[in-house]
């Protein structure tokens, strides 16, 4: 604060804001903004493309759902001051684990569920406990995590099955009542319902001629706005939540007023490890297989959509109802496009320019909100 | 004169083969601002990060109210009522007025297990407090970013005085500011004095300390010279002490007295 | 509060502006779309994204070429959901991995949509799932007759260089030539990633820590080309018996240096090029062949190089 200029004494300088600016100004604001935009260009690009019929609806919004998964731990974990590059690779191992320990080794598909998440998020745990310990930065730590579980998920099958890729999960899963959490479907009588109806379109050819193409809502989308609603919850309205924010804004000032700052930082490793996890079982349950290659890159997918959704790379600042609708962004511009008949190597090109547009309108944003220069 | 609330008596602090503090004494009144003054390096910090406890200290003894305690972490000293603003770490920028405000210990609200942070209290007593200082905010969801430095440690001064602070310890809270941000500041000690809070003001800077003084000590090289009441000593000298005597002396012959 | 609607609205703009240049017209006409497993990295998919091309150019129909960036098959299934979503005439599409995209692929015939299997997968597994037909190389097959052809040249051992190791159906094809060998592939399959240097280096690294291995099995382009490059590095070129599969530019040149005894070709042109030809016809006429259709395996060796050498890495 070194601008004489902005010493405040009374009133007088202190600049009066209209109600609609305060209400605007908001850590998502981007997001929002960068929402509309997106659905009216898709309305007007894409809008006879079966973009959004029921199955295009539930097409991008399954896609935006996984997004929005693993954004949610990664926003959480990026607002208290860390990043985590282990995601993608966590999201294979947890399947192998799945997979292997249902599958190779017979178990009941609710145990192998509860032992991985254990497992998984204890790798998260020592994730956490292994930046605070010893300081250094997360990217390293969490990299090196990267290359040690994706390494594990590929010789651990082949040792065993001499494969990497485990099927026959669906068979070992069916009746379970864990694995019905993460692989159902949700209202499916109201769609059987819609389809009756003509409301939606229905399927007229093979043995499920008459049902409905769109069957009902994925257990996918269903953790999604869970995980969402949960963790905005906590950031905004608990006590905890605003430790998580001391801690990414400034460990030191946080621990100075008795904030815990490590265990904030490892629980919200615990809970990317678990967010992880969530999606690679609902992954490994809807595909009924589990590949060594999944989740590859996923970790940037993850911190693309937080860091569109307005948080700051450094901590300290961020939103999850921004990280949500980053992930919206993401999932509509990743397929709409495709719907749009854009040629699919350009993908990424938009998603560069995306990105650089959000931060740059993020940056902006915040700096009036935080009077940062 | 009061009992003390604190007193540090032959605090030594050792970092391997470096001898931080080698002996420091000092004593707290309620209602008193004891200026602690020294040149960099002679040991301020170490000093305060024992008495807020960062540090433990190697040798010597902390008394509150006559009995010796120890603390463990920084939370112990704050719960024994020893609230400590640090020069630049005192506020965090990127979030609100309020929720700095009350950063660990935020007012809950709710049945049973479930428990919210009470943000309409937060904000309420935040907007009280704040006008109580002197300082209008347009709201309490402002972020601390937008207020200038001066704002900022006078948040963090109010900050701990609402939450019981006994002992208020402040690390060069005007180094950093401008002239008149500073004489807010020091307004605001006086008024912080005032409610019988004792008050340990750091600095390096003769004239903040005999603005606001009551007592000086003086540390230099680890150790304390002395104590002085206000009226029993000149800037002049406190200057000399610090400087540890010669070399600002004859520095000050060369340039005519104006540091 | 101006500066700031100025800044959105800018944004706007320049989000918007580039899709005016890549937006394609949609034709009227057919469409068809093909979804591949293959990652944006993989070269050898060229040959099948100009086969489509080809196909669309002349028989007058929309084609789209579509593949998960990274190769992952989860997302290759929101693939296949989305392409059936936008409602084309017709989807091709590998099946990589039977449980991950057996649903989605049914999803779509039920849909009404006309799907051929191409490339990976079986002919079985093209019928389960209701497609029209498979186009490709039977793997197993494949690498069984390479095996033969190997044993009859003499060799004993192999090593073999799997750059796609999460791909199980590629990696049949070392099991099909240890059996045609004769031999178990017991730890004679490698993994050696996508990174050209990385495949390199662990290719000279095996070869110098297992001196009797008789000959070099390469899975495709992106693993051949740097072996080619560690065998003139550790001169073992020429010396050292090495087949592959699939064919690309460097390919045909260690073809034609006798660096590589043979390559077998399965002919990916074949596998674009053809499903769009019968798709086409199908939905005007209502004709479609009777059988799946074998693009390979065809063995391309010193003789006859000349074809391929000229359409190498475009249409071979």
């Amino acid at each position: 604060m070194s601008d004489p200029a902005t010493v405040v004494s009374g009133d007088e300088r202190v600049k009066t804001t209209s109600p609609l600016r305060k209400a605007l100004l908001r850590p998502e604001l981007g997001a929002i903004f960068g929402t509309v935009v997106v659905f009216a260009m898709f309305a007007l690009l894409a809008s006879n493309s079966g973009m959004f019929s029921a199955a295009g609806i539930l097409n991008w919004s399954t896609v935006s759902a996984q997004f929005a998964i693993i954004a949610v731990g990664a926003c959480l974990l990026m607002i208290a001051g860390e990043f985590d590059l282990s995601i993608g690779s966590m999201i294979g191992f947890a399947g192998m684990s799945i997979a292997l320990l249902a599958v190779t080794f017979g178990w009941p598909m609710w145990a192998a569920i509860l032992v991985t998440f254990a497992i998984c998020l204890a790798i998260g745990a020592l994730n956490g406990f292994i930046v605070v310990k010893t300081g250094l930065p997360s990217f390293i730590v969490t990299l090196a995590l990267l290359f040690i579980l994706r390494g594990f998920t590929i010789f651990v099958p082949q040792t065993l099955e001499r494969k990497t890729i485990i099927g026959g999960i669906r068979e070992a899963a069916d009746g379970d009542w864990l694995a019905s959490l993460f692989g159902g479907k949700v209202l499916t009588p109201l769609f059987s319902w819609m389809g009756d109806n003509g409301w939606i379109e229905v399927y007229d050819r093979g043995v499920n001629a008459g049902k409905p193409i769109v069957d009902g809502v994925p257990a996918l989308i269903v953790w999604a706005l869970v995980l969402v609603v949960f963790a905005h919850v906590l950031l905004t309205r608990t006590r905890f939540g605003n430790w998580i924010f001391a801690s990414g804004g400034d460990a030191r000032a946080a621990s100075y007023v008795g904030v815990p700052v490590n265990r904030v930082k490892i629980l919200m490793f615990v809970f990317t490890a678990f967010c992880a996890t969530v999606l690679a079982t609902c992954q490994v349950m809807e595909f009924g297989s589990a590949g060594a290659d999944r989740g590859v890159l996923k970790e940037f997918e993850a911190i693309i959509s937080v860091v569109i959704g307005g948080a700051l790379l450094t901590g300290g600042y961020g939103s999850i109802i921004g990280a949500g609708l980053g992930a919206l962004i993401f999932g509509v511009v990743q397929q709409g496009l495709f719907f749009a008949g854009v040629e699919s190597s350009l993908f990424r090109v938009f998603l560069g320019l995306i990105l650089l547009l959000a931060v740059v309108l993020n940056t902006y944003i915040r700096r009036l909100i935080t009077g940062e220069r | 004169m009061a009992k003390p609330v604190i007193e540090m008596k032959d605090i030594e602090k050792h970092f391997g083969q470096i001898i931080a503090l080698a002996g420091v004494s000092l004593e707290v009144v309620p209602g008193e601002c004891h200026c602690l003054l020294g040149d960099n390096g002679a040991g301020k910090s170490t000093f305060i990060k024992t008495m807020s406890g960062v540090h433990k200290p190697t040798k010597g003894e902390i008394l509150l109210d006559g009995a010796p305690l120890s603390f463990d972490t920084p939370r112990d000293a704050i719960d024994a009522g020893i609230a400590t603003v640090y020069q630049d770490l005192a506020m965090i920028p990127l979030m609100s007025i309020s929720r700095n405000f009350f950063m660990g210990n935020e007012p809950l609200v709710g049945r049973g297990p479930i428990k919210f942070f009470n943000h309409e209290l937060a904000n309420e007593v935040t907007m009280a407090e704040m006008r109580k200082m002197g300082i209008s905010l347009r709201g309490p969801d402002q972020a601390v970013g937008t207020l200038s430095g001066g704002e900022r440690q006078t948040v963090a001064i109010a900050r701990a005085v609402y939450f019981g602070a006994r002992v208020l310890i402040l690390d060069e809270p005007t180094s950093a500011l401008g002239v008149r941000q500073t004489s807010n500041v020091l307004a605001t000690i006086d008024k912080v004095r005032k409610k019988g809070v004792a008050v340990v003001f750091i600095t390096h800077n003769v004239r903040h300390a005999m603005a606001v003084g009551d007592r000086f000590t003086v540390l230099n090289r680890g150790k304390t010279l002395g104590t002085a009441p206000k009226g029993e000593i000149t800037s002049e000298e406190l200057q000399d002490m610090m400087a540890g005597g010669q070399e600002l002396a004859t520095l000050e012959g060369s340039l005519s007295g104006t540091v | 509060m101006k500066s700031m609607f100025k800044a959105l609205a800018l944004t706007a703009i320049i989000a918007v502006a580039p899709l005016a240049f890549t937006t394609t017209a949609n034709a009227e006409g057919e469409k068809y779309i093909l979804v591949s497993h293959a990652p944006d990295s993989d070269s050898w998919w060229n040959t099948i994204k100009n086969g489509i091309a080809l196909a669309g150019e002349q028989m007058g129909v929309e084609v789209e070429y579509r593949n998960p960036p990274t190769g992952d098959l989860g997302d290759m299934a929101r693939l296949i959901d989305q392409a059936a979503a936008s409602g084309p005439n017709g989807i091709i599409t590998t099946l990589a991995d039977f449980d991950v995209l057996s649903g989605p692929i049914r999803a779509a015939v039920d849909q009404g949509i006309n799907v051929i299997i191409i490339n990976s997968g079986s002919a079985e597994q093209a019928r389960e799932v209701g497609a029209l037909m498979f186009v490709g190389q039977p793997e197993y097959d494949a690498g069984f007759a390479a095996g033969l052809r190997a044993k009859g040249d003499g060799v004993e051992s192999f090593v073999c260089v799997n750059h796609v190791i999460s791909n199980a159906a590629v990696a049949e094809r070392c099991r099909g030539f240890a059996d045609g060998l004769g031999i178990d592939l017991g730890d004679s399959m490698i993994d050696v990633g996508q990174d050209p240097a990385e495949i390199k280096n662990r290719v000279l690294a095996y070869l110098s820590a297992n001196p009797d291995v008789d000959a070099i099995i390469t899975l495709g382009p992106v693993s051949a080309d740097p072996t080619i490059l560690a065998l003139e590095e550790n001169g073992m070129a020429g010396q050292i018996y090495f087949g592959t599969f699939d064919l690309g530019t460097e390919i045909v040149k260690a073809i034609k240096s006798g660096v590589i005894q043979w390559g077998i070709d399965q002919q990916p042109f074949l596998q674009a090029y053809l499903p769009v030809i019968i798709l086409t016809n199908y939905d005007r006429y209502g004709v479609l062949p009777g059988n799946n259709i074998n693009s390979g395996p065809g063995f391309v060796t010193k003789d006859g190089l000349e074809m391929v050498e000229k359409f190498a890495g475009e249409y071979r």
